[in-house]
C-alpha cells in the first residue's frame, strides 16, 4: 500500500470515529432528563402555551433525528448553537479559549520534550554519570505524582506561604509542572531505547571507526530513537490535555479547561458539548498525524 | 494509535520498592477497612466556631472550612476513594475484558465493531469522557463508578486483545480448537487462567488513575455528592480556603500521593512477576 493511500485511509478511519463520537454525545446530552424549556420555566412562570411556544422556537419539538440533523450540519459549519449562560455563541466562547490551552498545552509539550530528550540523551552519554538516576526519578515522579497533586502542593508552598506574585506562578507552575511531567514519560522509554540500539552494528562500525561518543549518540542514535517518542504521543497527549484541563482551572487561567469548569457548573449544555467535541476533534487529528509521522519516520510499519 | 493504552509506566524502584509500595497500601487497606470505627471524631459533624481551625492534640489534623474533623473525613474518605476506584476498576476489567474478549473469541466481525466502539471511547482522554458522562448521570457514587469503569474500559480491552493474540497463537489454543471446543469455552476454560496476570496488572495501573479522576472530578463540581467525604470532595471543598486552612488541603492531597505512589511501585513488580512475557510494554 502506498504512504499516500495508508494516510488517507487512515484519515477515513478517524472522521468516523469524530462522526461516531458527535453522535454519542448528542445522544448523551439528549438522556438528560429535562431540557433548557423545563429549567426556564421552572425559573419564571411560563404557562403551556408559553412552553410549547419556546420549544418549538428552539426547536426541541421535533423528532431526534430531525434534531440530530439540524445540530449537526449547523456544527459542521462550526456553530454549536447559543451559551445558555452567555447568550452568545458557544463557538465564539471556544475561539477565545482556545489560545490559552493551545499555548499552554505547546509550551509544556516543547519544555517536557526537549527535558526528556536531552535527559535520556545524557543518561545515554555518561552511563556512569548521575543522569541515569536523574531519568529514574523523573519517570518515578510522573507515575507516582498526579499533576492535579502537583498543582495543588505548588498553589500552596509558592502562592499561600512563599506568597509569591501569583502572575508569574499563573504560567510559569502550569507549565513547568506539566512539561516535568511529560519528561518523565518519555526520558525513561527513551533511555531504554538509545541503550539497545547502541549495540546494534552499525554503532559498532561507528565507534570502530572511532567517532566521539557525542556524535554517535546525536548523529546516530537519537535519530532512529525518536520514533519512541512520536509512539508515545497519544499517551502524552492524553496525558497533556487532562492535565491542561486542571491546571487551567487550578491557576485561573481561562482556557478551555476553565470554561467546561463554568458550562458544568451552569449546566451549560452546547457549550460542553462543544468543548467536548472540540477536543474530540484535536485528539483524533493528533492520533491520525502521529501515525502518519511514525510511517514517514520508520520505513519498517509501512508494509 | 493502536497499542497507546498497551504503554505501561516503565519499572520503577526494585525489591525494597515493591515491599514499601505494598506496605502503603496494606496501610491504606487498613485505615479503609477499620479507619472509620476507630476514627474518634464523626466525618459529618460541623463545630462552626472552629472552621478551618488548625490542627492541635485533640483533632491532630484540624478542621476544614465547615469546621469538620479533616482526620475523621481523611478516614472516612480513604474508604470511599478506594472503594469507588476498586468497583471502577472492576467494571472495567468486567466491560474491557469481557466484551473485548467474547468478540474477539466470536470472530471478526464481533471484534470489528466492539473494538470500534472502544476505539471511539478511547479518542476522548479518560477524564474528559468520565466529566461528560457525569454530566449525563448526575452526581453520586453509582455514576462515578460507571463513568470511570466506562472510561477506563478500552484499556482493559486493548491489554485483553493484545494477550488473548499472543495465547492464540500457542499450541494449547490450536488443540483445545481441534478437538471441537466451543470459542467462548475455550477462552473461559483455557485461556482466561493464562491471561490473569496481564489483566490484574492492568487493573493496578487504573486504579491509581481512578483515584485520581475521582478526585479531578469532585474538583469540577461533579464525582461524588458534596457531604460525602471522598478525598476528591475534600480537595474541592477545602482548595478555597487554602489560604487560612492549608491543612485541610494538604491531607488529602498527600494521602492520594502516597496510595499512587504505592500503587506506582507495586504495579511494576507486578508486571514483571505475572507478565514475563512482555518485557516492554510499548
Amino acid at each position: 500500500m502506498s504512504f499516500a493511500l495508508q494516510a488517507g485511509l487512515g484519515f477515513l478511519r478517524q472522521a468516523m470515529l469524530l462522526a461516531g463520537i458527535a453522535i454519542a454525545i448528542f445522544l448523551l446530552i439528549r438522556v438528560i432528563p429535562g431540557d433548557v424549556v423545563d429549567s426556564m420555566a421552572l425559573e419564571g412562570s411560563l404557562d403551556d402555551d408559553a412552553i410549547a411556544a419556546l420549544r418549538a422556537e428552539l426547536g426541541l419539538d421535533a423528532g431526534t433525528l430531525t434534531q440530530f440533523r439540524i445540530w449537526a450540519s449547523r456544527a459542521l459549519v462550526g456553530d454549536f448553537g447559543n451559551s445558555l449562560r452567555f447568550d452568545r455563541p458557544a463557538s465564539e466562547l471556544i475561539l477565545a479559549a482556545l489560545p490559552t490551552t493551545l499555548g499552554l498545552a505547546a509550551l509544556a509539550l516543547a519544555a517536557g520534550l526537549v527535558l526528556g530528550i536531552v535527559m535520556a540523551a545524557a543518561a545515554a552519554l555518561w552511563p556512569g554519570s548521575a543522569f541515569p538516576s536523574l531519568v529514574e526519578i523523573l519517570n518515578l515522579w510522573s507515575i507516582a505524582l498526579p499533576t492535579f497533586c502537583v498543582g495543588l502542593a505548588a498553589i500552596l508552598v509558592f502562592s499561600v506561604w512563599l506568597g509569591w506574585l501569583p502572575v508569574i506562578g499563573q504560567w510559569l507552575s502550569p507549565v513547568l509542572i506539566l512539561a516535568v511531567d511529560i519528561a518523565g514519560q518519555v526520558a525513561k522509554p527513551l533511555h531504554e531505547d538509545l541503550k539497545e540500539a547502541a549495540t546494534a552494528s552499525h554503532i559498532r562500525t561507528a565507534r570502530a571507526k572511532g567517532l566521539s561518543p557525542a556524535r554517535i549518540v546525536l548523529r546516530h542514535l537519537l535519530p532512529n530513537a525518536l520514533t519512541t517518542v512520536v509512539a508515545l504521543g497519544g499517551l502524552i497527549l492524553a496525558g497533556l490535555i487532562g492535565g491542561a484541563l486542571t491546571m487551567e482551572v487550578l491557576f485561573g487561567l481561562p482556557g478551555l479547561g476553565t470554561l467546561a469548569y463554568q458550562a458544568i457548573s451552569g449546566r451549560d449544555y452546547p457549550v460542553i458539548q462543544a468543548v467536548v467535541l472540540v477536543f474530540a476533534a484535536g485528539v483524533v487529528m493528533v492520533n491520525w498525524a502521529t501515525d502518519a509521522i511514525q510511517r514517514s519516520l520508520d520505513p519498517r510499519l509501512r508494509q | 494509535m493502536p497499542g497507546a493504552a498497551l504503554a505501561i509506566p516503565p519499572r520503577a524502584g526494585g525489591a525494597n520498592g515493591f515491599s514499601f509500595g505494598m506496605a502503603i497500601l496494606g496501610l491504606a487497606l487498613l485505615v479503609a477497612i477499620f479507619g472509620p470505627s476507630l476514627a474518634p471524631h464523626d466525618p459529618l459533624t460541623q463545630e462552626l466556631a472552629a472552621r478551618n481551625a488548625p490542627p492541635d492534640a485533640l483533632h491532630w489534623l484540624g478542621y476544614d472550612h465547615l469546621g469538620r474533623d479533616v482526620l475523621a473525613r481523611l478516614v472516612a474518605g480513604t474508604r470511599i476513594s478506594l472503594a469507588v476506584a476498586l468497583c471502577a476498576t472492576l467494571l472495567a476489567m468486567l466491560l474491557g475484558a469481557g466484551l473485548g474478549l467474547a468478540a474477539e473469541a466470536l470472530g471478526r466481525w464481533p471484534s470489528f465493531l466492539v473494538f470500534g466502539a472502544f476505539d471511539m471511547v478511547r479518542a476522548l482522554p479518560s477524564i474528559l469522557l468520565a466529566l461528560t458522562l457525569m454530566v449525563a448521570l448526575g452526581i453520586g457514587i453509582i455514576p462515578l463508578i460507571i463513568a470511570l469503569g466506562v472510561a477506563y474500559a478500552p484499556h482493559m480491552a486493548l491489554v485483553a486483545r493484545a494477550a488473548w493474540r499472543r495465547e492464540s497463537a500457542t499450541g494449547y489454543v490450536a488443540a483445545a480448537r481441534v478437538m471441537g471446543a466451543a470459542p467462548l469455552a475455550t477462552l473461559w476454560r483455557h485461556v482466561l487462567p493464562n491471561i490473569a496476570g496481564a489483566l490484574v496488572t492492568q487493573a493496578a495501573i487504573i486504579m491509581p488513575r481512578a483515584i485520581t479522576t475521582e478526585s479531578v472530578l469532585s474538583f469540577f463540581g461533579l464525582g461524588v455528592s458534596p457531604e460525602t467525604p471522598s478525598w476528591g470532595r475534600m480537595i474541592s471543598g477545602a482548595s478555597r480556603f487554602a489560604e487560612s486552612a492549608p491543612h485541610a488541603v494538604l491531607a488529602p492531597v498527600l494521602a492520594l500521593c502516597v496510595v499512587t505512589l504505592g500503587f506506582a511501585l507495586v504495579g511494576d513488580r507486578l508486571r514483571l512477576a505475572l507478565d514475563p512475557l512482555r518485557e516492554r510494554g510499548r
